[in-house]
């Protein structure tokens, strides 16, 4: 039915195009599409260092499931994770929505100061974290300097190596990166609201805030929503920035979920554990993900 | 008259020195890290700190220089894992997003869907998997595992951002192509290509740079130090170096470098590139 629809022409560009994909969507398929089968598949079974090398690993079920569960750093690393994603998302959209609406403005040096403030967003995971590492750090770091320069505080804190205060090192330090980020972005729905609007309000007499809460946000709202779904996505699967800055700890403080599994796999060498335990962050992505397709399905990207 | 151009003038400037004073102090971290690396380590713990070196060296950039396994190896490492993947990349990402873009097919719309949803993984998800299928393989410990793990990254991403580039240039140019006897795909080789270098150029940029800051793959894959890239390097130093921050810093600068120069010569493909790419996907 559906063929005989489509004439012979249609099925020729068809076989071209699918030619051009096809290579790109194999690599795709056998080196991420294969790994989340085989990553389903381990977390049911038992392997472990000393299973490895056995041709037959033996099948267990949820028992990995089960155990991770019961471990207490699994519920620590889900509520770590959360408090790390939402707590990043809030500061780095608010500052990024402040510059963006100071760039805005449309004054003489905006795009190029605007650019330059992109280079924290490139700059290689590992070099920011040990950056942040050494700017912390209770002897030398310059954070904890200024600080007591300015009698904010009488004694250097343990920034990343107090538990009271760790977490709130590592957002920041997410947040510094993805700054520029949300900036970018917000900054292309701000240009997309149309001035005419601005005009009319202005002549009605609407004020500074009249205009920001009536037109800018609303007008903005496609935008926002997207920074932040693919914020949440970005950010809740970080794993270089916190594995190098503090590797979870201390006692276990930013443990996130993506360093928890880590640790299970290439440090305690549970392959399974581990496994398990990614998949419980792919599920908690994949729902989010389906969501933010679902805002974006009306979008052109769908043409 | 007069009056309502000063007052813009005066609204300029005051919005430079803001914007100035704020660029400074979300910069500051990357001077910081310029400045240290020039200090001597006793500078480095001086306090109160100083923001100009006072005894200028460049003992921790010679020292990263000489021993085994010195910047020079990781470097070359470094190079050859960004540069194979992100030629890999563009062969495998440019034609697809081109086929995506200008040919009618069944399955459209899926295919996109599997670049949208490759593009959100967590690495934590690959890496466990992609340990064990290397290590039956033979490729663990050898460059291609991190390659072929980074290309995994930077294809949906250019594929979809690409795809928005193509489908931005008028189909008219393909159309008068064809007229002149070119065929599908030298109409994509000799016309689309040459004349698409801008999208192209930002495929190559993320690609590198994406494979150039790896470090989850690179650590987890390569286990030789002589065959580790810099990012996978610099994470060794900690234990090896403790906290001789000058040399981590100078290691950190020449890890950065190579961004700053891509950045500084492709900065408006690449603000093109991020702005277009994650709003649309």
């Amino acid at each position: 039915m559906l063929k005989s629809n489509h004439s012979r022409e249609f099925i020729k560009e068809e076989r071209i195009g699918y030619l051009f994909i096809f290579p790109a969507l194999i690599f795709m398929l056998a080196f991420v599409g294969y790994p989340i089968i085989y990553n389903f598949i381990l977390s049911f079974r038992d392997v472990n260092v000393t299973t490895f090398s056995n041709p037959i690993k033996p099948f267990v079920g949820l028992k990995n499931y089960i155990e991770v569960f019961k471990d207490p750093t699994m519920g620590i690393s889900i509520w770590n994770t959360l408090v790390f994603t939402i707590g990043s998302i809030a500061i780095q959209f608010v500052i990024g929505l402040g510059l963006a609406l100071l760039f805005n403005l449309k004054f003489k040096l905006s795009e190029p100061i605007r650019g330059l403030m992109v280079v924290s967003y490139l700059i290689p995971m590992t070099v920011t974290a040990l950056l942040f590492k050494f700017m912390y750090s209770t002897s030398g770091g310059i954070i904890n300097e200024l600080l007591m320069k300015f009698n904010l505080i009488s004694q250097p804190i343990g920034w990343i190596i107090d538990s009271k205060y760790s977490m709130l090192s590592v957002i920041l330090t997410n947040s510094w990166v993805g700054i520029p980020f949300n900036m970018l972005l917000l900054t292309t729905g701000l240009s997309n609201i149309s001035p005419t609007l601005y005009e009319a309000a202005k002549v009605d007499g609407a004020n500074v805030f009249h205009r920001f809460f009536k037109i800018t946000l609303p007008c903005l709202r496609p935008a926002i929503l997207s920074v932040l779904v693919l914020g949440f996505i970005y950010t809740f699967k970080v794993f270089d920035l916190v594995f190098v800055m503090t590797n979870g700890g201390p006692v276990n403080t930013t443990e996130l979920m993506s360093t928890f599994a880590y640790k299970l796999s290439f440090t305690q060498f549970s392959f399974s554990k581990g496994a398990a335990v990614a998949n419980v962050l792919f599920a908690i992505l994949f729902v989010v993900s389906l969501g933010y397709l679902g805002l974006i399905k009306e979008d052109e990207v769908m043409d | 008259m007069k009056k309502m151009i000063m007052k813009s003038k005066e609204k300029n400037i005051i919005l430079c020195c803001m914007s100035i004073i704020l660029a400074c102090i979300m910069l500051f971290p990357i001077y910081w890290i310029v400045v240290s690396s020039f200090k001597t380590n006793a500078e480095i713990f001086a306090s109160p700190p100083t923001f100009i070196p006072a005894n200028f060296t460049l003992e921790s950039y010679t020292s990263q220089f000489i021993g085994k396994n010195s910047i020079v190896v990781t470097f070359g490492n470094s190079c050859i894992v960004a540069i194979t993947s992100m030629i890999l990349a563009c062969m495998l990402a440019i034609p697809a997003a081109y086929g995506l873009a200008r040919f009618k097919m069944r399955g459209k719309k899926t295919f996109i869907m599997i670049f949208l949803v490759t593009q959100m993984l967590p690495v934590a998800l690959i890496l466990t998997p992609m340990f064990l299928t290397y290590k039956n393989l033979g490729l663990l410990d050898t460059v291609w595992a991190p390659i072929i793990s980074d290309t995994t990254i930077s294809v949906p991403f250019v594929v979809l951002i690409l795809r928005t580039y193509f489908l931005s240039l008028p189909r008219e140019i393909e159309d008068s192509a064809r007229i002149d006897g070119c065929n599908t795909l030298t109409a994509f080789t000799k016309i689309m290509i040459p004349i698409s270098y801008p999208g192209l150029i930002m495929t190559a940029a993320f690609s590198f740079l994406f494979a150039w800051g790896d470090l989850a793959y690179a650590l987890t894959f390569i286990s030789s130090p002589e065959k580790r890239t810099m990012t996978a390097s610099i994470y060794n130093f900690m234990g090896k170096y403790g906290i001789q921050w000058n040399c981590i810093m100078a290691y950190g600068v020449l890890l950065v470098l190579p961004v700053v120069l891509i950045f500084i010569f492709l900065q408006k493909y690449i603000i093109g590139g991020l702005t277009n790419g994650a709003v649309k996907g």
